[in-house]
């Protein structure tokens, strides 16, 4: 899972996307509107944390643009403005969820679970495929009941394929999940993540398909 | 005693005058029913002896004096008035009649009635006396008749003529009395309704008052208080701007903090747990920073609290507000310096003043970059008493050197921790002071702030002059 945080306060920008990048999201962080502009014109995200006020494009006016694109991506807007005014004004736009600073960082974190469970249609806290389970509430996966250890960039590569289970992801559609902007991205590091993460799965009724040419599929024996 | 009430105070005015005047009115209306009743008593008592004196006549040489029945029947109004006559010759003898009755000090000319009253049988009288020819007497014969009345009548005519007219003096006394009641209370009406508008006002109502409902007297007193309201209006807006500011400034901080807490309380790592707490001590100290200059705003607002007038040297203050900032000077790697030999003073109050001079060396501070300098000099120039900070930061593009003193206002796209307050509090200070502030370009190529009081000698003749005038 891949989010924008844009703030233009840089410390509490940057122990934001620590804490996040705990939760073993993919953050990348701007303190500006034009080049968060710029961000979401080039990388698929997840989810957008957004500031409203911001230098050159104000938060407002980068949702416009966000939503005038007809870009669906979730925005939370994190603001010191609480009026009342303030929310509608922001909801209005196209926030979808609102939150007043000073904030609490696991309302904030829940908030964000909301909206990735409700954009990717998954009512269900937990995805599950055979015996592989990941929560979405602990942010962690288990395999047969028992915790899967993984390190951030394997965390994200299974994400993405358990979100899309049934179906091919291509490389360029991981490699966008699991790199930030500050990432040197190589997609041939790709393979490597994958082939980690397979065997973490061995032994198990769930494997990771690969389509030369087309991506990777992680799929589910039956038998 | 005050009396208080203004319906009691106009009944006051109004009626004791009045009854006043119904007094004298009724005083005099006495008299004249007296003399009214007089005249009717006395022409009563004319008709009476001229009756009686008419139809005294000689007879055979004997003077015969018969009553007629009329002259005593004239009397009779209802009040059991007594009758007493007295028939005299001129020699003295009486002819008929009462011979004790009183006779008049004085002999009554031919044909004129004389009135006067005595007593009688322990009762007043009023008599009238009468000398008349006798009829048929040729060697001049005359007779002298006197008729007297018990005052019954009289009183009891005086009673109508004078109660009659009391008791309507009365009734119009009251009739009075309660127009001006009425009066008072329609008078009155508008200026109970103004006062039940006002108290019933919310308690943050301010609206101002319609002045179209009182009358063109009260108006002004409803000028007034809405000049009074919108004044408190205008100082209540300010104040819940200055709180909603505030507390925006203040969500920022605390956003930090609290993200820096819950990273300090995850993270499993010794350093990263460390790293996180010196962050929170950090923001703890800018909350505490922004605090203080939260309340100084608040202090230097106009009014809010009496400014000291005391003598200032800027250069002893220059030089307190630098030693305590260099320990955030050699933190920051900046250099910072001090021209400041002699003293120049100026006069305000010196906690602000050097409030406002923190201020500014510490905005210098935060925007210098490391390796850079920030230089701070004092003069005495015409009459102002100069201090110019200078620094070799970013500067502040021209476009937005207006804006930089307002409250909360910081220049788009700067980055760091600043809050927008401290260039506004110099702002306040300086105003206070009478003093001047100007942005420029200093010669490091950062910004060059100016700040200009009056100075001392000159602030002093600029008072001495308001006082003389």
């Amino acid at each position: 899972m891949r989010l924008l945080l844009v703030e233009d306060n840089l410390e509490l920008a940057g122990w934001l996307a620590k804490i996040l990048r705990q939760d073993n999201y993919v953050v990348d962080v701007f303190h500006d509107g034009e080049e968060a502009d710029h961000a979401l014109a080039v990388a698929a995200y997840d989810l957008v944390i957004l500031d409203l006020t911001l230098p050159k494009i104000n938060g407002m006016q980068l949702l416009r643009r966000i939503r005038s694109r007809k870009d669906t991506v979730p925005v939370i807007i994190l603001t010191a403005n609480a009026s009342l005014d303030g929310r509608v004004a922001g909801l209005d736009e196209g926030a979808d969820d609102y939150l007043a600073k000073p904030f609490d960082i696991a309302e904030l974190e829940a908030r964000i679970r909301v909206q990735l469970r409700r954009s990717a249609r998954r009512p269900d806290p937990v995805i599950s495929c055979g015996a592989l389970a990941f929560d979405t509430n602990t942010r962690l996966f288990a395999l047969s009941g028992t915790p899967l250890a993984l390190t951030p960039r394997e965390h994200a590569v299974l994400e993405m394929l358990l979100m899309k289970s049934g179906q091919t992801v291509s490389k360029a559609q991981l490699s966008q999940s699991i790199f930030g902007l500050d990432d040197l991205a190589d997609p041939s590091a790709i393979e490597i993540y994958v082939h980690r993460v397979r065997k973490k799965l061995e032994g198990s009724d769930v494997r990771i398909v690969t389509l030369r040419g087309l991506g990777y599929l992680l799929q589910h024996d039956a038998h | 005693m005050r009396i208080e009430s203004l319906r009691l105070q106009l009944l006051c005015w109004l009626l004791l005058p009045l009854a006043g005047l119904v007094a004298l009115n009724v005083w005099t209306s006495g008299r004249q029913a007296r003399a009214t009743a007089d005249l009717v008593t006395d022409r009563t008592l004319d008709a009476s002896v001229r009756a009686i004196a008419e139809d005294v006549r000689l007879d055979r040489g004997v003077i015969d004096a018969t009553i007629p029945p009329v002259a005593l029947e004239m009397f009779d109004t209802g009040h059991r008035d007594r009758v007493f006559y007295r028939v005299d010759t001129a020699e003295g003898r009486l002819l008929t009649g009462y011979p004790d009755l009183p006779r008049p000090k004085a002999t009554p000319k031919e044909g004129v009635p004389l009135h006067f009253s005595a007593p009688y049988r322990d009762q007043h009288l009023r008599l009238a006396a009468l000398q008349y020819p006798v009829v048929g007497a040729h060697d001049g014969e005359r007779v002298t008749v006197v008729v007297g009345v018990t005052l019954a009548g009289h009183a009891a005519m005086v009673r109508e003529l004078w109660v009659g007219g009391f008791s309507q003096q009365l009734v119009l006394l009251a009739a009075a009395g309660l127009l001006v009641l009425v009066g008072l209370r329609q008078g009155l009406a508008p200026l109970l309704r103004l006062r039940d508008t006002v108290m019933n006002k919310g308690r943050d109502d301010l609206a101002p008052i319609p002045d179209a409902a009182v009358q063109s007297e009260l108006r002004p007193l409803v000028a007034a208080l809405n000049t009074y309201m919108a004044r408190v209006e205008g100082q209540m807006a300010a104040q819940r701007r200055f709180v909603a500011n505030a507390a925006h400034q203040l969500r920022t901080p605390l956003a930090l903090l609290a993200t820096q807490v819950t990273y300090a309380r995850r993270t499993p790592d010794a350093a990263e747990r460390e790293e996180a707490l010196s962050g929170v001590q950090e923001s703890t100290r800018r909350l505490a920073r922004l605090a203080s200059q939260l309340l100084t705003l608040s202090r230097s607002e106009p009014g809010s609290r009496r400014p000291r007038d005391e003598e200032i040297d800027l250069s002893a203050s220059a030089r307190l507000v630098l030693e305590g900032l260099v320990d955030l000077a050699i933190e920051r790697g900046i250099d910072l310096a001090l021209d400041a030999d002699a003293p120049v003073l100026t006069r305000g109050d010196g906690a602000m003043t050097r409030e406002a001079i923190v201020n500014l060396v510490e905005n210098a501070l935060r925007y210098t970059p490391a390796g850079g300098s920030v230089a701070v000099s004092v003069r005495a120039e015409d009459d102002w008493a100069v201090l110019a900070v200078e620094d070799s930061g970013p500067g502040i593009p021209p476009q937005e050197r207006d804006k930089v003193w307002e409250r909360f206002y910081r220049v788009p796209g700067t980055p760091g921790e600043g809050s927008g307050i401290g260039l506004s509090i110099v702002r306040e200070v300086v105003d206070g002071a009478g003093g001047m502030l100007s942005l420029g370009t200093a010669e490091a190529g950062g910004l060059k702030v100016e700040m200009r009081l009056p100075a001392a000698s000159t602030a002093g003749r600029l008072e001495d002059g308001i006082r003389g005038a």
